[in-house]
């Protein structure tokens, strides 16, 4: 215990030393997180001969600060325009943009950097002291258990149905619809393909997103100058720090919450596969569930806001759990960090906390250290940030268009990937203007093909036999769950209502 | 669900693209997957079928709603004048050329002209060289950071080609 503080001090210390290379490195995290298509596993990828002449210490501190900050750069976008920067931001914009467009994007963005900066300092504290329990969740979660926690970030979809339930529900399906196109995971066999190889992988997420968030916005925010509205401009004229303390007070009010769907992002992160898009829908949801005031989600609600946003942060030590502790990446980043500490010699794994101490609890430590530092240099720029939403929409549109165009382009650098994103762009169009969610199609496209993969996975291994899905008593505990978190908001709402009813009745009439 | 008979009929012919589509796409899905192992069937099926249930309680509830004569087939809430007007059509073909030509062209090049030629459009021609800056600016911006700084493979054309030669070259 002793000597495990005294590496941990050691570390800390030598870890801020590195602040010059922590800065600039949230900033690019920030850019290349915000831009469609640049992740942080896309610029690390790209910037490999750099990481790799870098010293271990410096290559591992630049690609966790890389890796934090543009996660929490994805947000930024999706609440100022409505264009999440990476599918884990995809529940962002719901509560986000709302609120920028009634003026208040700076309290938005301060609320966004508290919490995210919040719930990964939270989470990273807290992987720390537990990684080897954390570690087994790994072990216990398999595919029945996965499916309910996919569930979960589907019933999302029930919820945004609510206002019309048969568009609401035509939206999710058909989202789960696209993303069941391509080759199925037992005998690739091709499926509604349309012919095109592009698409024997599945549906790529980037031109999904780029295209329903993107580029239909694009074609959408061009019937007004401005994205914001008449009264916003008002107050967007006169900018001051008062809105972005407002937003801080916001989120530190909420400090429970910012916790506990950290940790929801935390759990999630842990497992492998699963990852901050599923986190961001399943705390939304769980946030939304739970709520007093359900009926405000969707509308700017600063809880729908930060639910999603801590979350998607809490992954990020979630996925070094499984990466440190068993040699498994929790996702595409941390593959990448594998391949690079692995040509530095270092071996991940159980043994790597007794060989190089330093380097396992050196990861962590670059991370809280960057969430650190990152609330100190982000927090002042929301003020500034926020004056995008001030740009004229004849400037705005293009410019959305044309750089989210070619950053779907990029990940799998396949012309047909542009062609999809527009093709996804009419479609978003079309739901917009008559009345369909495209984040209900987008979270069937996102989560659609993980459900089906563990559905598949299971039934294989029960030879077609459906009663697996009730075999497990952790599967059983979390259907309960599931059940209990659809059931008890409805009993809680219809409670609220007859009480209110009974308050008015008993009002005496004068 | 009862509307106001004061209310202009609401126009449903918009709001069935999307369930059309949804209809057609699915049909295909089932028709891709026929003779395919049950591997591949079983969760589009599960999906396919409800999608269609709920598709077909939608036409339902639009029948219902037409011979009430509170709906009609309108398709004002997806095209209208204000499309012409704003400049949106003109948008949306200059973002199909910007992805045809964006092969050939490069990314910088393409980038401008879309630039350029949506803007100008959106604006009603108004500050044209304003636009031709803002959009060089953008243009060679995206082109310094993504392909000189990041060597990012986005499409590349003659100008990408001519700025690696000469940087190349001194």
């Amino acid at each position: 215990m002793g000597d495990t503080a005294t590496i941990l001090t050691e570390v800390f210390f030598e870890t801020i030393s590195f602040w010059w290379v922590i800065v600039p490195t949230i900033f690019l995290g920030l850019i290349v997180g915000g831009i469609p298509g640049f992740s942080a596993a896309n610029t690390i990828i790209i910037l490999m001969p750099l990481t790799l002449s870098m010293s271990l210490e410096t290559g591992l501190i630049f690609m966790v600060s890389l890796y934090c900050s543009a996660r929490m750069g994805a947000g930024i976008p999706a609440i100022l325009v409505n264009i999440p920067g990476t599918a884990g931001a995809a529940a962002t914009p719901l509560d986000g943009y709302p609120m920028t467009k009634q003026g208040k994007g700076q309290q938005a963005l301060a609320m966004t950097f508290v919490a995210s900066s919040l719930g990964g300092l939270l989470t990273t504290i807290i992987a720390l002291a537990a990684m080897p329990l954390l570690a087994r969740v790994g072990f216990y979660m398999h595919s029945v258990e996965m499916i309910v926690v996919m569930l979960f970030g589907i019933s999302l979809i029930a919820s945004i149905a609510a206002q019309d339930m048969l568009k609401g529900l035509i939206a999710g399906f058909l989202g789960l619809m696209i993303g069941s196109i391509g080759t199925d995971v037992v005998y690739a066999t091709p499926r509604g393909t349309f012919g095109f190889l592009e698409l024997y992988d599945g549906v790529p997420l980037i031109p999904a997103l780029v295209g329903l968030f993107a580029v239909s916005e694009a074609f959408m925010i061009i019937e007004k100058r401005l994205i914001i509205t008449e009264d916003a401009q008002k107050a967007m004229a006169r900018p001051s720090w008062h809105a972005t303390f407002e937003g801080v007070g916001i989120a530190f009010k909420r400090w429970w919450h910012i916790t506990w769907t950290s940790l929801i992002g935390l759990v999630i992160g842990v497992i492998p596969g699963a990852g901050a898009s599923i986190a961001s829908f399943v705390a939304y949801q769980q946030s939304r569930s739970f709520s007093k005031t359900p009926e405000k989600y969707g509308t700017g609600h600063p809880e729908g806001l930060i639910a999603p946003e801590s979350a998607n942060n809490g992954v990020t030590s979630g996925t070094l759990v499984p990466l440190l502790v068993l040699g498994i990446p929790g996702g595409a980043t941390a593959a990448i960090m594998l391949v690079v500490m692995q040509f530095h010699g270092v071996s991940f794994g159980p043994s790597l906390f007794e060989e190089s101490p330093k380097v396992g609890y050196g990861m962590f430590m670059a991370m809280a250290v960057s969430y650190f530092l990152m609330i100190l240099t982000i927090l002042p720029l929301s003020r500034y940030m926020s004056r995008v939403t001030t740009v004229p929409t004849i400037y705005l549109a293009p410019m959305i268009i044309s750089f989210t165009l070619v950053g779907a382009f990029v990940p799998r650098e396949y012309m047909f990937d542009m062609y999809l994103a527009l093709a996804f762009g009419v479609l978003g169009y079309i739901a917009r203007r008559t009345g369909y969610h495209v984040a209900a199609i987008l979270i069937g496209v996102i989560l659609g093909p993980l459900l089906e993969r563990y559905f598949l996975w299971s039934l294989k291994k029960s030879d077609g036999d459906i009663s697996i899905l009730f075999s497990s008593t952790l599967g059983n505990i979390l259907w309960v769950g599931l059940v209990l978190s659809l059931v008890v908001p409805i009993w809680l709402d219809m409670r609220r209502k007859k009480n209110a009813q009974k308050d008015q009745e008993e009002i005496p009439i004068q | 669900m009862p509307l106001d008979p004061k209310d202009p009929p609401r126009q449903l012919g918009g709001e069935l693209v999307i369930p059309v589509l949804a209809v057609a796409f699915t049909l295909y899905y089932f028709s891709s997957i026929w003779n395919s192992p049950w591997t591949a069937q079983v969760s589009a099926f599960m999906v396919g079928g409800i999608l269609l249930l709920v598709c077909a309680m939608f036409f339902l509830r639009a029948i219902l709603w037409l011979s009430r004569g509170q709906a009609s087939l309108g398709v004002g809430n997806l095209f209208s004048i204000e499309d012409l007007r704003t400049g949106r059509i003109g948008l949306i073909a200059t973002t199909v050329a910007f992805c045809v030509f964006i092969d050939q062209l490069g990314f910088t090049l393409t980038t401008f002209l879309f630039l350029a030629l949506s803007m100008i459009i959106l604006s009603k021609g108004k500050s044209p060289l304003l636009i031709v800056a803002i959009s060089a600016v953008m243009a060679l911006g995206g082109w310094a950071v993504f392909i000189w700084a990041f060597d990012t493979r986005f499409p590349r054309g003659w100008f990408e080609g001519v700025m690696q030669a000469v940087i190349a070259n001194g």
